[in-house]
């Protein structure tokens, strides 16, 4: 097949496993160590591929995202199976991007040096924090020097393109302490930076705990992001989404597939895929998982959700996704895509938050400011139709 | 007295809420085998949902009992049940004058309250025999004879030998029913004499019109008849007349003096069928009405608006379909710059109002945004005439009025001696004026003042009940409009006065009240992408503020993994939500918001 006739597809694969779990994390993820259970799991994952491979034919896939969970908890040998079997099953690109989570102290310098060898072309490694309170308040088993370590050996290893991910609003963070943790990690010089803001979710202790924790109040958040969007873009990182950060041409390719509305193939339990017109979700759970693999005729038992996605639903997703962006949603891009207009889909409604300084519109694409990314959910739900029969379109 | 008179007794039940007014209908019911045991569903007088849910009869309803007595003499009994509530009082006092007696239920467990004295003294107004009776004998707290001896004191009417019943139990009930044969004198009235019927009720049936309840004075009225009310001055030809049996409506050929029974005779409109008004016949009129038919008037106010503008026909339909049955809701329309269009509504108290309001969500599905009810105000602008203002936002400024004068009741309260103190300070605060004070017995004391009908529309009835851990009791009646400082304080929103959060309150409680609405209207106010300040202003002059801080923080950090449906549903719901709002200029308001100044807690 030509390359002309392929489509681009980015690979997200789950694994589910960590060395243990965090107070604040939602994710579908455990503690397990339970060399068994993560056997039969990345043999499942190997049959998904085998499954999809042919599906897949059409598509180039350009980017690989391996997360969790943590992914480097797998002892060595499997997860270079499960990144043996994508380039097994699928069709790569030759710039194909390839992320693996990494979090410190689960890798070594020649664990990363193979991984390095068998492709993985960028880590993303969680820090969250540079102070050791902090972290151990939120769960993780890491210190800020075993972080450094680790860092400093995924560069010997030639990892040249590494995220490092920070988190806001914390137990016992102050806004001196933020920007210390943002000042440290930055000058380790990594290419992209993901700064989340703590949200407390519910089924985490943190939510069962959470009149108790002492958090920085909101005030204080509000005013740690700003500086964190203002000391990023003097340290050279261009804030392209309300939470990502990278140097030019170091922005995450997985990830904007989300934003941009691209497909995306979800591998693995809780993996969300958007394909072919269709989103689907696997259900959050390891045994349906590998049940619905190994048995034959179970490989539907799967899902959790699974529909297409109607085109005046599309639109709302498509605003709601590319608004995540700094750069906006482009009229243009709306016009060519759903054959409609913009500013009566919604652009009027978004002009009204120019005056306040929330939004801005260049003539052909609308984005939010900064203090208008802080309060996106509340504009987008004004804005938008969502109630889908009623889009003015 | 005809042989036939001899053998009816025309009688009501009247007693405090929940003092069992119902159940014991039920048993009399059950007892003159009316109803077989297995029909009785519960309560079977109370007929709307809304009665059962409250306990109290909202309505009059009247039913005709077929009673052998022991010693083997047949007769009718017409129990004519009244509405349990202060903001019907009216309505009581009508069905009363269709009997000759009345049962006065008394609590054995509770004694004497507000509406058990306010009841029995329409009783006696009536010139009804009053029989007391005891119920609920069966609690263990029941203490029969300290409140035969409270009956005696504190009403005046021997007790001695009245029936102790429970009527849950069915305990006792034959001695309710000899005692009404007994006691109970039988109607007179002359069966030849020019048609008299007082209507005490009346409702909308959609195949037979209205249907109404009337008790015949003097005279003989056929289906055929041409009649006339007497109040009203319509003329209708009767289609037909009968009696209320347990089941529903039974035709018969004439009712007479002394017979209660229904007429039925094409009418459209409850509106020409007034309780209190009298029937005659229009080719032999009666030389004058019955005494005592006024026409009601409500007495309280408040916007009725619909959530969503696009059901104002539905509004209007339901309101017009539950006139057909209730004379005393009165509606007209009217529009407010924060809630579009909508209803002024008339009704009879607080009661009346919350019932309406409740079946309009319930019965017809609407959703409502109701404004905080009002009384009417009687204001004389200068150089002009007397207006009657029913909606606060029409209340002149300071400077154009000249007079202005607030309805006032006479308040009963009746209270254990303990909470004497904090309900004294209660109906200071309220702007009360003690009359008296009176000990019913050692323990319980009954109060009087005089309170301005716009004190007790708010919260009153919550703050006595808190006060007084449940135990007092409330009856009160209209007295008259008295001259009064009243101002009319008005809220801005971000600078916008929105009209339909404006009332009217007494220049003293101008400033307490102001604060307690805008803490109030800001915990109803959704933090928005900029501050809101919340002002009470009386005319130019700000008198409290409070502020709605500026959103800051709305945003979903993290939308990862590419589960995008679980951001979209967030924000599908955040729509939904904010499709509840109200926008009242650059602001969203919750429903709530406009009746927060009905919600202020007793301080």
């Amino acid at each position: 097949m030509k390359r002309s006739e392929t489509k681009p597809l980015g690979l997200y694969v789950h694994i589910p496993f960590c060395a243990s779990k965090c107070a604040y994390c939602d994710f579908y993820s455990f503690a397990s160590r339970d060399e068994d259970l993560q056997k039969h799991y990345v043999s499942a994952l190997q049959l998904q591929m085998e499954d999809w491979a042919s599906v897949c034919r059409g598509y180039a896939v350009d980017s690989v995202f391996i997360g969790g969970g943590t992914p480097t908890v797998l002892p060595p040998k499997l997860l270079h199976r499960v990144i043996d079997a994508v380039w097994r099953n699928f069709s790569l690109t030759d710039d194909v991007e390839i992320t693996l989570e990494a979090n410190p102290a689960t890798v070594d310098l020649r664990g990363l040096r193979k991984l390095h060898r068998a492709g993985v072309t960028r880590l993303s490694m969680g820090l969250q924090s540079a102070h050791d309170r902090e972290l151990s308040a939120l769960g993780r088993t890491h210190t800020w020097a075993e972080f450094e370590q680790s860092f400093s050996d995924a560069r010997d290893a030639g990892f040249d393109n590494i995220n490092i991910d920070l988190m806001y609003g914390i137990p016992h963070q102050t806004e001196a302490s933020f920007l210390k943790s943002l000042n440290v990690a930055s000058l380790l010089g990594p290419e992209h930076l993901s700064v989340y803001g703590l949200k407390i979710e519910e089924g985490t202790p943190f939510h069962v705990s959470q009149d108790t924790l002492p958090l920085p109040d909101e005030d204080t958040e509000y005013s740690m992001y700003m500086q964190c969007v203002e000391y990023l873009a003097s340290r050279g990182f261009e804030q392209y989404e309300i939470s990502n950060f990278a140097r030019p041409g170091f922005r995450c390719r997985h990830n904007l597939k989300y934003w941009s509305g691209g497909e995306y193939l979800g591998l693995g339990a809780a993996a969300h895929s958007d394909f072919d017109g269709e989103r689907f979700a696997a259900l959050r759970d390891v045994a349906v998982y590998i049940d619905g693999m190994e048995l034959v005729g179970q490989g539907d038992t799967i899902w959790s959700e699974r529909r297409a996605i109607p085109e005046d639903e599309r639109m709302s997703e498509f605003v709601m996704l590319a608004m995540r962006l700094r750069d906006g949603v482009s009229r243009a891009e709306f016009t060519a895509r759903f054959d409609a207009d913009l500013d009566s889909y919604c652009g009027e409604r978004l002009k009204a938050y120019i005056p306040d300084g929330f939004v801005t519109f260049d003539g052909d694409r609308y984005a939010f400011t900064t203090k208008g990314m802080y309060v996106s959910n509340y504009i987008l739900s004004s804005a938008l139709p969502f109630d889908y029969a009623e889009a003015e379109i | 007295m005809t042989e036939r008179q001899s053998h009816i007794r025309n009688f009501s039940i009247i007693a405090h809420i929940d003092h069992g007014k119902s159940t014991l209908a039920d048993r009399i019911l059950e007892h003159t085998q009316a109803v077989a045991k297995r029909d009785v569903t519960e309560q079977m007088l109370d007929n709307m949902d809304l009665e059962k849910e409250r306990g109290i009869t909202i309505k009059a309803r009247a039913v005709k009992l077929n009673y052998t007595a022991p010693d083997g003499q047949a007769y009718v009994l017409n129990l004519i049940d009244t509405p349990g509530h202060v903001d019907f009082n009216y309505e009581v006092s009508r069905s009363l004058n269709a009997c000759e007696g009345a049962l006065l239920i008394v609590d054995a467990t509770q004694g004497i309250e507000a509406q058990t004295l306010g009841n029995a003294y329409l009783a006696v107004d009536a010139n009804l025999e009053i029989v007391p009776v005891i119920n609920k004998i069966d609690l263990p707290s029941a203490d029969v004879d300290k409140v035969r001896g409270e009956i005696e004191d504190v009403i005046g009417i021997p007790a001695e030998d009245c029936p102790a019943v429970s009527a849950k139990m069915g305990l006792n009930i034959d001695r309710v029913l000899d005692k009404i044969v007994s006691d109970i004198p039988a109607p007179k009235g002359d069966e030849d004499a020019p048609l008299k019927c007082l209507i005490f009720d009346s409702y909308y049936d959609s195949y037979l019109g209205v249907v109404v309840y009337v008790r015949v004075m003097d005279g003989t009225v056929r289906s055929g008849d041409r009649i006339r009310l007497m109040a009203g001055g319509a003329e209708f030809d009767v289609v037909d007349v009968g009696t209320m049996e347990a089941f529903g409506l039974s035709k018969c050929a004439e009712l007479r003096a002394g017979e209660v029974g229904y007429i039925t005779a094409s009418i459209k409109n409850v509106a020409d069928t007034r309780v209190g008004d009298t029937i005659t016949h229009a080719d032999r009129p009666a030389a004058e009405p019955l005494p005592g038919f006024k026409n009601v008037v409500p007495m309280v106010y408040a916007g009725i608006y619909p959530a969503d503008g696009a059901r104002y026909g539905d509004l209007r339909d339901a309101l017009e379909k539950l006139q057909l049955n209730d004379a005393a809701l009165a509606f007209e329309p009217e529009t407010s710059i924060a809630l579009g269009f909508g209803f002024r509504c008339g009704f009879l108290g607080l009661l009346h109002m919350e019932i309406i309001e409740e079946r309009l969500e319930r019965e017809f599905n609407l959703d409502l945004i109701t404004t905080a009810p009002s009384v009417i105000y009687e204001v004389k602008r200068r150089g002009g005439e007397v207006e009657r203002i029913d909606n606060p936002s029409n209340y002149p400024s300071a400077d154009e009025i000249e007079m202005a004068a607030e309805p006032i009741v006479k308040a009963s309260i009746i209270t254990p001696t303990d909470y004497v103190g904090g309900l004294m300070e209660l109906c200071q605060d309220r702007r009360g004026t003690f009359i008296d004070m009176k000990y019913l017995d050692a323990e319980r004391v009954e109060l009087h003042y005089e309170l301005p009908l716009n004190e007790i529309i708010y919260d009153f009835f919550d703050a006595l009940k808190s006060r007084s851990k449940g135990y007092a009791s409330l009856d009160y009646e209209f007295a008259e409009y008295r001259q009064s400082k009243l101002v009319k304080l008005d809220f801005l929103l971000n600078g916008e006065q929105v009209d339909a959060l404006s009332f009217i309150v007494h220049e003293e409680k101008a400033y307490g009240r102001a604060r307690r609405i805008a803490e109030k209207l800001k915990e109803n106010i959704p933090r928005q992408l900029f501050e809101v300040p919340i002002q009470a202003a009386i005319g130019a002059k700000v008198i409290a503020r409070e502020t709605v801080k500026a959103l800051r923080k709305d945003v979903l950090a993290k939308c990862y993994g590419g589960d995008i449906t679980r951001k979209k549903k967030l924000l599908e719901k955040q729509k939904e939500g904010k499709k509840k709002m109200r926008q009242l200029g650059s602001v969203q308001v919750t429903p709530e918001a406009f009746m927060a100044v009905l919600k202020l807690d007793d301080q």
